[in-house]
């Protein structure tokens, strides 16, 4: 259980920074589309922009992912969870991640395929700008992948709930 | 025996697909009754049009309509695909390339490389500006955002043209939310067709390719495992669309010139868009530079295009 | 296994899995990704998923949710909306019930600078929930005052419920936005009509404000009245350019929130505490959306590919027979009935798809369904028993609001959201005029 206690503290801490860096992200996106906005107004419309906006976007809500796990801002549906017990949620929790858990290991395997394609055929965007695309794809992968360290995470939390330790839910 | 289901995914829409596949699939699947069937899906239904390929490649999907450009397939001939410019100025000469000048075999041997079979090519409409601001000059064209194919965008950014690429369905939105000023993916017809002439006010008769080229695709292996007579009737059927498109598009793009509503026609003046056409053949010694497949097909297009000055009237006039 | 049964299996194991309560993407992901794998699984089946990855990143107008998001928590974090609530307190407060009225108008304003109605609810019930229940207005009547209002968070432009609408039926996001702004005017009229009735008829429920406390010298209430001219800037700085195609609808997104985040730090109240809550809650609510989207996109691609949609076509339009505007009223009342317990994005991304295109082909004007749509799925969340506004009311109300009276709240506005509803059903043009007046080229 030591062992589920540090891995706890070295996931959550590592995802928490990743989170707190990306969500800057904001800014750039922001700061891409004011550029597209005025290198039209007054030049050539950029190429990259918008382009460039949507990989910012995807690194955005990929790399953020973990952390907002760890904030609670992934909805459930409290219809019937709502209601019970810290225990019996622990309990119900710990088994149905696994289900969050299988979908996360599918999505990495397709992307590790699709990124290994990447990289085998200099895969580039089909756009004139053209940008190679194993460096999103790599991103979002490692972005799957912290989520399912995440997952796995909630899961030992659970664990550690239901041997009777305080483990303080996710908060916003 | 149970019926061999195949899923096959094209690069058009439902609105277009009505006319350059879903006729061809109707009658296979109607032919093959029990034996087997297609079911088709539209642009980025399944998978997104960037993804066909790998799609296929895998398995996910049997078989594609497509051109390799769009498509980004991973082979030596992609920039060949959809509108390669000034490649072709009449819908047949895409066939004649492809059955009478050599390009089959070069396809066939690029796409086997990457475990595809490429079926057969055929000819779609030529490539126009379809604009919200009339295009007069080739100054015009300056600074305008606009949705064309991959290759034909690299081709045309050195006029001003900004290529913007985004999926094939969301063309019409990205026109009314401001993302696009215009569109330079198809002839009249398809403007018409697609829904694309409500959102746009003229038409540049001058065309940067007479004919676009297509073609239809399957997972090696589930080709190779087709008995012989289904892969032959796929291929009739496969024709039977390259046909319907010969007179479809070439009957529409002039009856719609003439009598087409909605759109204004502009033209650029000959000996200005001389410039566009030049560029177009240092652009293709570029391409040819790139490899030694591209300059095998390069070199086929340039002899193709001089034979047919040579032949005069009605292949070429002037 | 026939294709359809396969189709209700999937929906259902679905339902199921949301129950347990586990987050609800990693629920509808899991159902996508096991049903590829099950049925294509030899044959690539894995990477239908981040397939849909790939195709979200596509989705360019997806741009504008981290924007509008970011734009409702800095008004809401910074509380520059606290003068134009004391801006409808003095002008309004000398009526019966003209704080609930002043309410409404508030939440009117709210809805032109955020796109979701989250931020209407947080602010309405920090800021004028706790003053109306102070000057003696009911808490049945306030409660649903301020949950009707922020319903016209995404009615009203901006709106990113319009803007996913918008992608699932291939409509411009333009012409959407503007449909929603009479449509949302009139119910907000409605609901002051409603007010202004009620509180006629029983003055206690509503009082006026004292003589005393309306005192306010002319020069401070034309002072007040300028705290309106800030949303009004902000809407501007952000639909004029957007309108003229000066700039696209993502720059424009990018324009409005620098706009607001610009009128926080003028106004001395971006301090280091709004700035930190502001770009954090905006992770976290992004990530939410992106991540739902993203495993319900690839759940419709399974459901494309089983080719569900045509399936609900025909057993609504062969087996049953019906006229277009039954399927209507039904698809309608279904909503009603899926918004008690699916959430909003969910909503959106996985049952819109399947009847969006079949409105389509059933003959109706996709940007009136738009409209309706959206007030339907928000009447959805106000029905008891179980409802996300609701629920979010709840948290966030003044101890003294029990459940009890949140329910009881609601009747009569869900009554005057669906007289809303019917009008705009039966003339079209209340939503369509606008987009044509605009738009007509
Ligand atoms: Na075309
Ligand atoms: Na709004």
């Amino acid at each position: 259980m030591t062992f589920a206690r540090k891995y706890i503290t070295f996931i959550d801490g590592m995802n928490r920074l990743i989170g707190r860096t990306v969500m800057y992200g904001i800014f750039v996106m922001m700061g891409i589309l004011l550029w597209s906005s005025i290198s039209k107004t007054f030049f050539l419309p950029s190429l990259w922009t918008l382009e460039m906006a949507q990989f910012a976007m995807v690194a955005y809500y990929i790399l953020g992912g973990p952390y907002s796990i760890q904030m609670g801002s992934n909805v459930r549906m409290d219809l019937l969870y709502g209601e019970w017990s810290l225990k019996r949620q622990a309990w119900t929790d710990a088994i149905t991640v696994f289900f969050l858990i299988t979908y996360l290991c599918v999505l990495l395997y397709g992307g590790y395929d699709s990124l290994s394609y990447s990289l085998q055929y200099g895969e580039r965007s089909p756009t004139a700008w053209r940008p190679y695309l194993w460096p999103i794809k790599s991103i979002m992968c490692l972005g799957i992948f912290l989520m399912l360290l995440q997952a796995i995470s909630e899961f030992l939390k659970d664990i550690l709930r239901l041997r009777g330790e305080d483990i303080a839910k996710e908060t916003i | 025996q149970s019926t061999i289901k195949w899923r096959m995914q094209t690069y058009a829409g439902a609105a277009l697909a009505e006319h350059v596949i879903d006729p061809a699939i109707n009658m296979f699947n109607k032919i093959a009754g029990d034996r087997m069937q297609i079911e088709l899906f539209y642009a980025d239904q399944l998978v997104p049009t960037g993804e066909l390929f790998r799609a296929m490649q895998r398995g996910t999907i049997d078989a594609v309509q497509s051109d390799d450009d769009s498509m980004a397939s991973p082979t030596e001939v992609t920039v060949f695909g959809g509108y390669f410019p000034f490649a072709s100025r009449y819908s047949l000469d895409v066939p004649v390339l492809f059955n009478q000048y050599g390009l089959n075999e070069i396809w066939d041997e690029e796409y086997s490389k990457v475990g595809v079979k490429h079926i057969s090519a055929g000819s779609w409409d030529p490539c126009h500006f379809a604009t919200k601001d009339p295009i007069r000059s080739l100054e015009d064209l300056k600074g305008k955002r606009v949705f064309t194919f991959p290759t034909a965008g690299r081709f045309l950014s050195q006029f001003g043209v900004v290529p913007v690429s985004l999926p094939w369905e969301d063309i019409e939105v990205a026109m009314q939310t401001g993302e696009l000023d215009g569109i330079a993916w198809s002839g009249i017809t398809e403007d018409y067709t697609v829904g694309w002439a409500d959102v746009t006010n003229y038409f540049l008769t001058n065309n940067i390719s007479g004919a676009w080229a297509g073609s239809f695709f399957a997972n090696q292996d589930r080709w190779n495992e087709l008995p012989e007579d289904l892969q032959a009737l796929f291929r009739v059927c496969c024709d039977q669309s390259h046909y319907y498109r010969q007179w479809w598009y070439w009957g529409g793009e002039a009856s719609l010139r003439v009598n087409g509503p909605k759109m204004e026609l502009t033209t650029i003046p000959d000996a200005e868009w001389a410039t566009v056409e030049d560029a177009a053949v240092k652009f293709w010694d570029e391409i040819a530079a790139e490899s030694e497949t591209k300059a095998k097909v390069v070199k086929i297009i340039k002899q193709y295009n001089a034979d047919m000055v040579k032949a005069g009237r009605p292949y070429r006039y002037g | 296994m026939s294709y359809e049964l396969i189709a209700i299996l999937m929906f259902s194991t679905m339902m199921l899995m949301l129950l347990t309560g586990q987050r609800v993407f990693g629920a509808i992901g899991f159902v996508a990704v096991m049903a590829s794998l099950l049925l294509w699984g030899d044959r690539g089946g894995y990477d239908l998923g981040f397939s849909a990855a790939m195709k979200l990143m596509k989705w360019y107008p997806l741009l504008t949710l981290p924007m509008f998001i970011f734009m409702g928590y800095v008004l809401s974090e910074s509380k520059i909306a606290d003068d134009l609530y004391k801006m409808f307190h003095v002008w309004m407060g000398g009526l019966n019930g003209g704080l609930a009225i002043g309410t409404i108008g508030l939440m009117v304003l709210i809805s032109a600078m955020n796109g979701l109605s989250v931020a209407g609810m947080a602010i309405g019930s920090t800021i004028a929930l706790p003053e109306l229940l102070k000057r003696g207005y009911d808490k049945k009547m306030v409660t649903g005052v301020i949950q009707a209002g922020s319903s016209l968070g995404i009615l009203v432009p901006p709106s990113v419920v319009l803007v996913l609408y918008a992608m699932i039926a291939r409509q411009p996001v333009g012409q959407l936005w503007l449909a929603g702004v009479v449509p949302g005017l009139m119910m907000a009229g409605m609901f002051i009509l409603y007010i202004v009735v009620r509180c006629k008829m029983n003055p206690a429920l509503g009082p006026a404000l004292s003589p005393e406390e309306r005192n306010v010298p002319r020069e401070e209430k034309m002072r007040l009245l300028r705290a309106g001219l800030l949303p009004l800037g902000i809407f501007a700085a952000m639909m004029v350019p957007f309108v003229n195609g000066w700039t696209s609808l993502v720059e424009s997104s990018a324009i409005g929130a620098l706009t607001a985040f610009a009128a926080a730090i003028l106004k001395g109240r971006m301090t280091r505490e709004v700035f930190e809550n502001s770009v954090r809650n905006t992770l976290g609510i992004s990530c939410m959306f992106m991540w739902i989207i993203l495993a319900a996109l690839a759940f419709g691609a399974v459901f494309d590919g089983l080719g569900a949609v045509k399936a609900i076509e025909s057993v609504f339009t062969e087996k049953l027979g019906l006229s277009p505007w039954m399927i209507l009223i039904l698809m309608q009342l279904s909503f009603i009935l899926m918004g008690t317990f699916l959430d909003d994005t969910a909503m959106l991304v996985i049952v819109a798809p399947l009847y969006v295109p079949l409105v389509g082909e059933l003959g109706f004007d996709l940007i009136w369904y738009g409209v309706l749509y959206t007030i339907t799925t928000q009447i959805a969340y106000m029905t008891p028993p179980f409802g996300y506004n609701l629920f979010l009311m709840r948290a966030m109300a003044p101890p003294e609001v029990t459940l009890r009276d949140i329910y009881g709240s609601i009747l009569p506005f869900v009554l005057v959201m669906t007289l809303a509803l019917a009008t705009i059903m039966i003339f079209p043009q209340i939503a369509l005029w606008l987009p044509e007046y605009v738009y007509n080229k």
